[in-house]
Formats: C-alpha cells, structure tokens, sequence
C-alpha cells in the first residue's frame, strides 16, 4: 500500500495517536489545521473522532449513583485483573 | 477580510456542527462572533489559496471582522458573516473537480514509470469518496515523486481550477 504521510499532511495512524491531543485542544493551531484536513478527507477518521467525541460526552454524563451496583462490582473487578496481567 | 467557507448541506460547520444563519434573497446572514483562538474558538474560514485543503459539501463567500489572525492554512477571526452561496460548487462542478485530480493523478503515475505502480491503484477507489481525497491523492503523488515543492505545485494547480470553474 502507498505510504500517505508526509511533513505536509497526518497519517490516519498519526490520527489515532493524536486524538486525546486533540480533543482536549492540546495541539498547536498548525497541527490541529493538518489533523482537521485530514479528517475532511478520510471518512473513516471522521467517523472515529466524532465516536469518541460522542462516548466522552455520553460518559461524562453518567453520575457515578447511575452504575447499577453489580455492574459497577464488575467493572471494578475487571479494571483490578487487568492490572495484574 | 473576505475569504471562504465550507459548510455541511444542512448549513452547519464541518467541525463544529455550528448552525451557520445563511444568506437569503440577497440578505447576508447574520453576524456571528466568538472570542478567537486558533483551532479552537472563532470564525474559521480559509483563503483562495486554501480551498483544496477543506473542500467540503457547500461553498460560502463569508465576510471576516474583528481580530483576524492570518495562520499557515485558514484564517480565524472574532466575528463573520455569510454573505452569498458560490453555486458553482455544485454536483457537477464537485464531480468535475474529482475527475480532473484522478486524471492528474493518473498522468503524475504515469510519467513516473513502474516505481509507482501502487499508487495508481489507489486513485480511482479514492474517487467515491469525493473531491477532498482526489486532491490530496494528486498533491501526495507529485510529492513522493518530486519532493515537497512538487506538492505544493499540485495545490497551486487545484487552486487554479478552482478560481476559474467558480469564477472567484
């Protein structure tokens, strides 16, 4: 497959790694400017952004009384083995 | 400052989902304002010469006031206004401005010699998803064969078709 990086443009791997950055407004106005070109371009980016976008507004909704109690037990347990491996 | 802007069909932002108030009969939208700061907070819009970098789904012609900051790509400013909807940048015109970056690209890869075989696989699947790709892809090719300048040379060329299929 053609390699489609270069200084001039962000790579869709270059997107996943960025995405944090760029949610929060971390990056510098240059590179938000290529990250934004590159989403209007690639579909599947764009798609990925707007979930995450979505899954952090939808997250930080729920209060932590929301959880029922024995999915919040499991979550728990799951986060704590996840730890160990 | 007048400049440019691309709009979802619906009259929002791309990024921002902002509802955009939209000229009518003649009338400039409405003013909107927003404290600027760069690629996050103001009135995005870009230059002639960035327009390929942001083709999108509707073309405005947006009038730019207040603070206005000039960065490498866009322009941001504290307010701005829609003043008309280029109508040129229409279906066809889009459909045109794909085929012509595809042609481009085919041309580039060809001239290339057989070094370059791949890339041409990727043009004509490229062309569904719209002109945005199409650009990139010519500008990408140029670049990998003849270095940076090369792309920049492609944009400038995708600029010059659009200044002259639009009349801006």
């Amino acid at each position: 497959m053609a390699d489609l990086h270069s200084d001039q443009h962000v790579s869709c791997q270059e997107v996943v790694e960025l995405v944090s950055d760029y949610l929060e407004g971390a990056l510098t106005p240059d590179e938000a400017a290529l990250f934004e070109q590159h989403l209007n371009f690639c579909d599947g980016c764009d798609w990925y952004v707007d979930q995450l976008r979505t899954t952090i507004a939808t997250v930080g909704r729920i209060e932590q009384e929301e959880v029922p109690p024995a999915m919040r037990q499991k979550l728990l347990t799951a986060f704590r083995d996840r730890g160990r491996s | 400052m007048i400049a440019y802007k691309f709009l979802r069909a619906d009259g929002t932002g791309v990024f921002t989902r902002h509802p955009w108030p939209r000229p009518a009969n003649g009338t400039p939208g409405a003013w909107v304002e927003a404290p600027l700061v760069p690629c996050r907070s103001g009135i995005h819009a870009c230059r002639l010469a960035d327009l390929p970098l942001w083709l999108g789904r509707d073309l405005y012609e947006v009038e730019l006031g207040g603070e206005i900051a000039e960065e490498r790509t866009k322009v941001v400013a504290s307010r701005g206004r829609l003043l008309r909807r280029i109508d040129a940048w229409d279906d066809a015109a889009r459909d045109a401005y794909t085929r012509d970056c595809a042609d481009r690209a085919h041309a580039l890869v060809r001239a290339a010699g057989p070094a370059f075989a791949e890339w041409d696989a990727v043009v004509e699947p490229s062309t569904a998803e719209g002109p945005a790709l199409l650009g990139f892809v010519a500008a990408r090719i140029a670049e990998e064969r003849d270095g940076v300048e090369a792309y920049h040379a492609e944009r400038a060329r995708q600029v010059a078709w659009l200044a002259e299929r639009l009349g801006l």
